[in-house]
């Protein structure tokens, strides 16, 4: 008898999503091109809870090769400039010094690998910035990750607005292009880095990354998760060694980072900033007290589970 | 039909076990008041075992019977294979409406031991079995301690004010590197300099 009800949804939703599904594979890919292949310049307001600001965009593909430049236009004037996804300048409290980590070539968009992850469907049109735009979301299949509903420009494909919800259907945060321009590509005095705008040092540390990387692994991960990136670095104020991997799904991304605690007393904490959580833990290993802390875009839970599940390879061959 | 009969199948459509049997059993036994009462205390008696009495007034009578109302039209004049799928929906209209009404009380009566932990105002002990009002204010104050709430530090301050800025700078940058969408971990990482 229960089993009617089930039957009658499941068939109802047989009829509806597979073609939207495929439409939204071909949207995101389309997404993924769009940044390589696409001049623009716009802008665009940032909003989360605490926060809203507004930015400027530049962007040029030109000879196969992507410069971008970002520039808040309100409060300080935060600034990046990158050359294919490597950042040769920053402004103001962007730390400087991972700028180049080994294997930090940007990732693509993989619709095919998302689909894992993520329900997709074109769920509808509208507009954004005078722009025709087409809605897709992403729904995550699990409670590890947050859902996002995208809106992309259908002339060009560029996300004009992306919002990211929780399973509840709470907004945690919202991009959107207030006005864009794909006309014409921005010209070399628009990409021009302003003077604040301080040249990022490469990391030539490799030796240490890829040792981290083999030092520390987590007994659990969300499934599709995997580390995309791992580093070690020396704090400048406290003059302690702090090692961090970043671990992806293609789409939701979060970081965990490992310090040892050198007798401090210091309590678990849970914060959260947005879309972004902040779980820390403490950690027995042999070689002492170590605090996990788990920062990213990705539900409380889910963060504070990975914390704990952190291990040195010494204490899982024991 | 048996007293004890229909007082077992009671108890199971209560439990959400309710076989196909039962559920008409006691569909078809609600139009009497006794069995009314005796599923209100029935919810009674489950509530005291929770230590949490409320006064059930939910009557899944009227809804089912509304559901029936606008199905049985359909049902009646179509004929052959129409006619068995249109006692299919009856029956599943029928099966949501019962088990959608039973959901609906364990909802009320999670809402309401929050609310009575909460508040030490008696009349809010007896809350009025009204799921829309008492689910609104339920996420209005999940919404409170929600992830739109700022960004307050739980647990002790000082070693982890060092470290966390830090931290989410790092996250947030990195991202940026990784980032197949640019400028959204972009815009992350700068709005945590405007705080």
């Amino acid at each position: 008898m229960r089993a009617i009800p089930l039957l009658t949804l499941l068939l109802g939703g047989w009829f509806v999503v597979p073609a939207h599904a495929d439409e939204a594979q071909d949207w995101l890919t389309r997404l993924g091109q769009a940044e390589q292949q696409q001049s623009f310049h716009g802008t665009f307001v940032y909003e989360r809870n605490g926060s809203f600001s507004t930015h400027n965009i530049w962007h040029r593909v030109q000879d196969g090769k992507v410069r971008e430049r970002l520039l808040q236009l309100d409060g300080s004037a935060q600034e990046v400039v990158r050359i294919d996804g490597h950042t040769q300048c920053v402004s103001g409290t962007l730390i400087a010094g991972l700028g180049d980590s080994p294997n930090s070539a940007a990732r693509v968009l993989d619709p095919q690998k998302l689909k894992n992850w993520y329900d997709l469907a074109v769920i509808g049109k509208s507009r954004v910035a005078g722009r025709a735009a087409v809605i897709v979301s992403l729904t995550p299949r699990d409670q590890h990750r947050y859902g996002f509903e995208l809106h992309l420009d259908k002339e060009t494909g560029l996300p004009l607005k992306s919002l990211l919800l929780n399973d509840k259907g709470q907004l945690l945060e919202r991009f959107q292009f207030t006005q864009l321009d794909t006309s014409r590509a921005p010209s070399d005095s628009d990409l021009q880095p302003g003077a604040d705008c301080k040249a990022v040092a490469l990391d030539s540390n490799k030796a240490t990354a890829v040792k981290t990387a083999q030092t520390w692994h987590s007994d659990w991960l969300p499934a599709g998760f995997e580390l995309t990136s791992s580093s070690s670095r020396k704090d400048p104020g406290t003059k302690t060694q702090i090692n961090s991997l970043m671990y992806d799904d293609g789409l939701a991304r979060f970081s965990v980072f490992l310090e040892p605690l050198n007798g401090a007393a210091v309590t678990d904490t849970r914060t959260q900033l947005g879309p972004t959580v902040a779980v820390s833990r403490r950690l027995t290993t042999p070689q002492g007290e170590m605090m996990v802390t788990v920062v990213g875009e990705i539900p409380a839970g889910t963060a504070e589970r990975i914390a704990l599940s952190m291990r040195t390879d010494a204490t899982a061959t024991q | 039909m048996s007293r004890e009969a229909l007082q077992e199948s009671l108890s199971a459509v209560m439990d959400n076990e309710a076989d196909e049997l039962e559920l008409r059993r006691v569909l078809n036994a609600f139009d009497d008041v006794e069995t009314r009462e005796t599923w209100a205390r029935y919810q009674i008696a489950r509530a005291v075992m929770h230590k949490d009495l409320l006064l059930p007034r939910l009557d899944i009578a009227a809804a089912v019977s509304a559901a029936l109302a606008e199905e049985a039209v359909p049902a009646k004049a179509s004929r052959g294979p129409w006619r068995s799928l249109g006692r299919l929906a009856v029956a599943a209209s029928v099966t949501v409406a019962v088990l959608a009404g039973v959901r609906l009380y364990n909802q009320d009566e999670i809402a309401g031991v929050e609310l009575a932990q909460q508040s030490t105002q008696p009349g809010l002990a007896v809350p009025q079995v009204k799921g829309p009002a008492v689910l609104a204010g339920y996420s209005e104050s999940s919404e409170a301690t929600g992830p739109m709430a700022n960004g307050v530090l739980q647990g002790q301050p000082g070693w982890h004010d060092q470290r966390l800025p830090g931290y989410l700078r790092q996250h947030a940058q990195q991202a940026a590197l990784k980032g197949t969408e640019s400028a959204l971990p972009y815009a992350r990482a700068a709005s945590l300099e405007n705080r």
